[in-house]
């Protein structure tokens, strides 16, 4: 007991990046509504985030602008990566909207089990 | 383009002012976000970002269509290729000065590098705000079954002249 | 290191809304509570010391991903649900909980959230990038310095992904964007 009440107090960010990461499979998985598994691929994007800039952060470190005087700072480089990951992330979130504009023109319905079944009749 | 969907939008008094109050300062907030980051948290994806939400925050409030009349599409694809251009240009100026591809130290003058940062952000921050704001416009105007089933019966519809994908879509 | 409450306050609020977005049935509360993440992740960006990652998350997450799915479903349909909460599925629950138990057996490994020895913190990149971008570009903000010179290749392939993302939405709904 005393384990986990020591891993929440020191890792925390940690374990919410393996419950995001758990929520968003599941929206992936479970959600008959294509809507809805875009925004779960979201959750489960944005817990990789959390788990880039945690590992990015140190305590009592200063934002990555140099100063004078400051002499600890948080590692710049998971900032980089991520801030692009995030503009990339909303243009493919994007593709993916437009594909599912696209499969409700063609099949009226966004419901995972009526297209498979539209798709079996096929 | 008239699509048979109705649009969402409903007009609203609150959010019309609002926006018309608030929108030129987000406007100026997104140039200084892309200007200033070199110094300060910023830069141009960041700057593009808040210069792409403005442009959706007008549709919102005034709805799609007078928005995408007033921003002129041109101008949208433009920023893009521009925000390219920029890119590459500076990268393949540097290996005409003899330097490697964006290596900034070689361009003469003092604080070059700095500068040569300073477009490439702007670059950068004219891309993004014209991705969002194109790919917003493009998932608003939705699809449209009969045109795409005119293009498949193998005539070019008129109001698309010069379509680009319709070669892919064959017979 | 505790947390300090605000950051266990933020984790909170993030946790809360992710799983409001996953019960919700109705797909606009599931669109709303994912805007209220956002803004929750934006904040803990802020407290991470990432004040470039929190602007873009505030201004894409919280605006430009909410207007964009708002919008999908005004162009398509919302099934109107007499029920809040989302028909269970046991089955994928069963096979995220082993994902969940899989992933988090490697948590105590990790190091300490804010540990000074923590891999990346005190790798040698991090500390070149630290010193010596004032110096090789003149730029105070390191992770603008990183992202337009040292990683400025990668920089330049992210901006095409952002351009190819326009030209595959052209592509998909088959329309030009025309003045």
């Amino acid at each position: 007991m005393t384990a986990v009440v020591d891993l929440l107090l020191t890792r925390y960010n940690y374990v919410a990046v393996v419950l995001l990461l758990g929520i968003g499979v599941y929206m992936i998985g479970a959600s008959e509504n294509l809507v809805k598994k875009v925004i779960g691929m979201n959750v489960f994007q944005t817990g990789i985030f959390l788990f880039f800039m945690t590992s990015a952060f140190v305590t009592g470190g200063h934002v990555p602008i140099i100063k004078e005087g400051v002499e600890r700072y948080v590692s710049p480089l998971p900032h980089v990566l991520i801030l692009t990951a995030i503009v990339v992330g909303v243009s493919l979130t994007a593709v993916a909207l437009a594909l599912i504009v696209r499969i409700y023109a063609e099949y009226g319905t966004l419901q995972e089990d009526v297209l498979r079944e539209i798709q079996t009749d096929e | 383009m008239s699509d048979a969907r109705r649009s969402p939008y409903v007009e609203s008094t609150i959010i019309m002012t609002t926006v018309r109050v608030i929108a030129p300062f987000v406007m100026t907030y997104g140039l200084f976000v892309m200007f200033h980051g070199a110094k300060s948290p910023g830069g141009g994806f960041q700057g593009g970002a808040i210069v792409g939400a403005l442009v959706l925050m007008l549709a919102f409030a005034f709805g799609a269509d007078p928005t995408r009349e007033w921003v002129n599409q041109r101008v949208v694809v433009g920023l893009l290729v521009v925000g390219v251009a920029t890119f590459v240009g500076i990268g393949l100026a540097t290996m005409a000065l003899r330097g490697s591809f964006l290596e900034y130290a070689v361009i003469a003058g003092a604080k070059s590098s700095k500068y040569a940062i300073e477009l490439i952000e702007l670059g950068i921050g004219a891309i993004v705000s014209g991705v969002i704001t194109s790919l917003f416009f493009l998932i608003d105007a939705g699809f449209d079954v009969e045109a795409d089933a005119a293009d498949a019966g193998g005539e070019t519809p008129e109001e698309t002249p010069g379509e680009p994908s319709s070669g892919e879509v064959g017979s | 290191m505790a947390p300090t409450p605000v950051e266990a306050g933020l984790l909170v609020v993030i946790l809360g809304s992710a799983l409001a977005t996953a019960v919700l049935r109705d797909v606009l509360g599931s669109i709303i509570a994912f805007s209220a993440y956002s803004l929750g992740v934006a904040m803990l960006w802020v407290v991470l010391r990432a004040p470039d990652v929190g602007l873009t998350e505030a201004a894409v997450g919280a605006g430009v991903m909410t207007i964009l799915l708002l919008l999908t479903i005004a162009k398509t349909v919302r099934p109107s649900e007499d029920r809040v909460l989302a028909s269970f599925d046991p089955k994928t629950l069963v096979l995220v909980a082993a994902f969940v138990l899989a992933l988090g057996a490697t948590v105590p490994a990790l190091p300490a959230v804010g540990s000074p020895d923590a891999p990346v913190v005190s790798s040698e990149v991090s500390q070149y990038y630290l010193d010596h971008a004032y110096k090789d570009t003149g730029v105070e903000n390191v992770v603008t310095a990183v992202l337009a010179a040292y990683r400025g290749f990668d920089t330049l392939g992210e901006a095409v992904v952002v351009f190819t993302a326009g030209v595959a939405v052209v592509a998909v709904l088959k329309r030009e964007v025309t003045a």
